[in-house]
């Protein structure tokens, strides 16, 4: 495993609250080939209401048997269906081969129908993942949807809020919404809250792979529960800069980074702001990252700021990689912003919140290329946003700035190096 | 500070617990106290019989468990899992007082939370949708040919019936509720439930499901 830490700048101002960014980068270890890998627990939840009919629900059945097929038998997991009634399709089982016959057997009766309750839905699937939780394992709701909930709970805030309860009871939940019906502000909510992954499925076509990549990455899973900790001397503000929950206690911030995969690499940004001091003397931070079960090294990396006169504030060097790490950061969360306001009809306010991101960006571009082009791609987008924007547009968008901000690929895939 | 301010300040604090999960009095029917500590009511009257639970306060139809219960019921599980016999549990258990009891369970702040199926049971349990029995059902015995789900029948004769079996229970459920649930018992039999259901019924419900299960798995 690695762990680093960068300042942008490492001189800060006696007589301001000076704000510094810092990159932590985290490269996870690889799995160990040798050893056994955890045991995976996982339920299907599929939806099955009556728009899903025709190809989305063919293939999402294929998505599911080839996810199953990739389980062997010290793995667990169930199905369930839904549309308005919920149907456990499958009760959590372990993987033999004779109750993957069975569970294939069961998959390919699931039809389309109803309405959509995706909570009793999802929170049924998270019961027969609960039922059979053991320790060492990785625990994990995959739910998929095409469209939005209509019947139970359809509050998006509360169901980030159970999500969130049920990751910190060690249940995880990753979401994929197929098409351009489903909400993506919510189905996103659900999987940041609970832990998991987000993924966009433009079309119906890709959902089998979807669903075995992240059977694949429970399959590969190396340190469970995993977070940034930052430790600072009194009066330092941290503030994570990323889609990541945070708590702060005293003077330690603790950022909720879910589950690792092997040789996983993650940026994360975090903005402090620094009291004020007495030039010549530093100040200390140290960040380090806690799992689980004890998998990762624990030994804090240290960056170490000096108070110093304008003088030497002004002349002092920056750091672009750690500038085009946050300016991507700010960009991307400007843009799924800009994208829910498009959606509610709010062209103006989605079309400023752009530009006053690029502006910001190219006030400490300087000479940069790769940051002046950020910024003139957020102008771009600005003046696009400031008519609608077609669905499929924004919802690219939307996942396209979601997998920025969680450092994945394109596809919403883990990325495996720098 | 003036009435109508203190009216609505009630108002929310009214509010407030009735939204809470579970009961704000954190006492338990013995169903409730069943679906939270994922056991069957079974169970329970048996680990009181046992001496593991200390009797509940009063009985019959108001029976209250309390946290204490809850606790000790976690604790056994937890004792179960190290593989230790009841007769041993019980010595532990009669040892230990509440308070040492939760202190033992809740040493983690994950034991404090209550498990994961205990906070999903009590979502589904708030919004009337019953969780599902302890005891898992039978196994699939064999694939099935493919046969689309039927849709059950419609709900007057459902309704009248458990309105025949309740008596003075709920108000009949408004018209336009339309989600159904299907729980299997067996590969060959199914029971389908409106949701949502009152919580009288919810229990009847679970009463039934176990008794059609232990029929279900009589060897003749």
């Amino acid at each position: 495993m690695t762990l680093t830490a960068r300042p942008d700048r490492l001189f800060i101002r006696r007589h301001a609250r000076s704000q510094r960014f810092v990159l932590a980068q985290i490269t996870a270890p690889a799995a160990d080939r040798r050893r056994e890998r955890s045991a995976v627990n996982l339920a299907f939840v599929l939806d099955r209401s009556g728009s899903m009919g025709g190809e989305k629900i063919r293939l999402a059945r294929r998505a599911l048997e080839e996810g199953i097929r990739r389980l062997d038998s010290k793995d667990r997991f169930a199905v369930v269906a839904y549309d308005d009634a919920i149907d456990v399709v499958v009760e959590s089982t372990s993987a033999s081969p004779e109750a993957k016959r069975n569970a294939l057997a069961q998959v390919a009766r699931i039809e389309a129908r109803g309405s959509t309750n995706l909570a009793d839905g999802w929170l049924r699937g998270c019961e027969q993942v609960a039922r059979h939780q053991r320790p060492d394992e990785v625990d994990r709701c995959l739910l998929l949807t095409d469209g939005l909930a209509n019947v139970g709970i359809t509050d998006r805030a509360e169901l980030e809020k159970h999500a969130a309860e049920i990751a910190m009871r060690g249940i995880t939940t990753s979401t994929f919404g197929v098409g351009l019906d489903f909400d993506e502000g919510m189905l996103e909510g659900i999987a940041s809250s609970g832990r998991g992954n987000f993924r966009y499925v433009e079309h119906a076509v890709q959902i089998p792979d979807y669903i075995t990549s992240e059977v694949g990455e429970t399959l590969e899973v190396v340190a469970r529960d995993t977070t940034l900790c930052i430790e600072t001397e009194p009066g330092v503000l941290v503030d994570p800069i990323g889609p990541y929950r945070s708590h702060t206690s005293g003077t330690r911030t603790v950022v909720e980074l879910g589950d690792l995969v092997s040789e996983q690499h993650l940026d994360i940004v975090l903005r402090l702001a620094f009291p004020y001091g007495q030039v010549g003397i530093t100040t200390r931070v140290r960040i380090s990252v806690t799992d689980r079960d004890g998998v990762l090294d624990p030994t804090p990396v240290e960056i170490a700021w000096e108070y110093a006169d304008h003088h030497r504030n002004d002349a002092q060097p920056r750091d672009r990689d750690v500038d085009r790490a946050v300016a991507l950061q700010f960009a991307a969360k400007a843009r799924q912003e800009a994208v829910e306001l498009n959606k509610a009809g709010q062209y103006r306010t989605a079309s400023d919140r752009l530009a006053s991101v690029g502006r910001r960006i190219r006030g400490y571009a300087g000479s940069d290329p790769e940051l002046i082009r950020l910024a003139e791609e957020l102008d771009e987008q600005g003046v696009a946003y400031a008519a609608p924007v077609a669905p499929g547009m924004l919802k690219q968008h939307h996942f396209a700035s979601a997998n920025v901000r969680r450092s994945r690929d394109a596809s919403g895939g883990v990325r495996r190096e720098r | 500070m003036p009435r109508p301010w203190r009216d609505l300040l009630t108002l929310y604090c009214a509010t407030v617990k009735i939204c809470q999960m579970p009961d704000a009095a954190d006492e338990y029917t013995l169903s409730d106290l069943a679906e939270l500590a994922d056991v069957t009511p079974r169970t329970i009257r048996y680990y009181i019989q046992g001496g593991l639970l200390r009797s509940p306060d009063v009985a019959g139809a108001n029976t209250r468990y309390d946290e204490g219960h809850l606790w000790r019921l976690r604790l056994i599980r937890r004792l179960q899992r190290e593989h230790l016999p009841l007769a041993e549990i019980r010595n532990r258990l009669i040892a230990l007082d509440d308070d040492q009891v939760r202190t033992l369970v809740g040493g983690s702040a994950e034991s404090a939370r209550g498990s994961a199926v205990e906070y999903i049971r009590s979502v589904l349990t708030s919004r009337g949708v019953a969780a599902q029995s302890a005891r898992p059902s039978a196994p699939c015995r064999g694939s099935h040919p493919s046969r689309p789900a039927p849709r059950p029948p419609a709900p007057v004769a459902g309704e009248a019936h458990l309105a025949a079996v309740g008596g003075a229970s709920s108000a009949p459920p408004p018209p336009d509720r339309s989600q159904w649930e299907r729980l299997t018992l067996s590969p060959d039999l199914e029971l389908h439930i409106r949701r949502p259901l009152s919580r009288l019924d919810n229990r009847r419900v679970d009463r039934l499901i176990s008794i059609a299960r232990q029929l279900l798995e009589e060897v003749p």
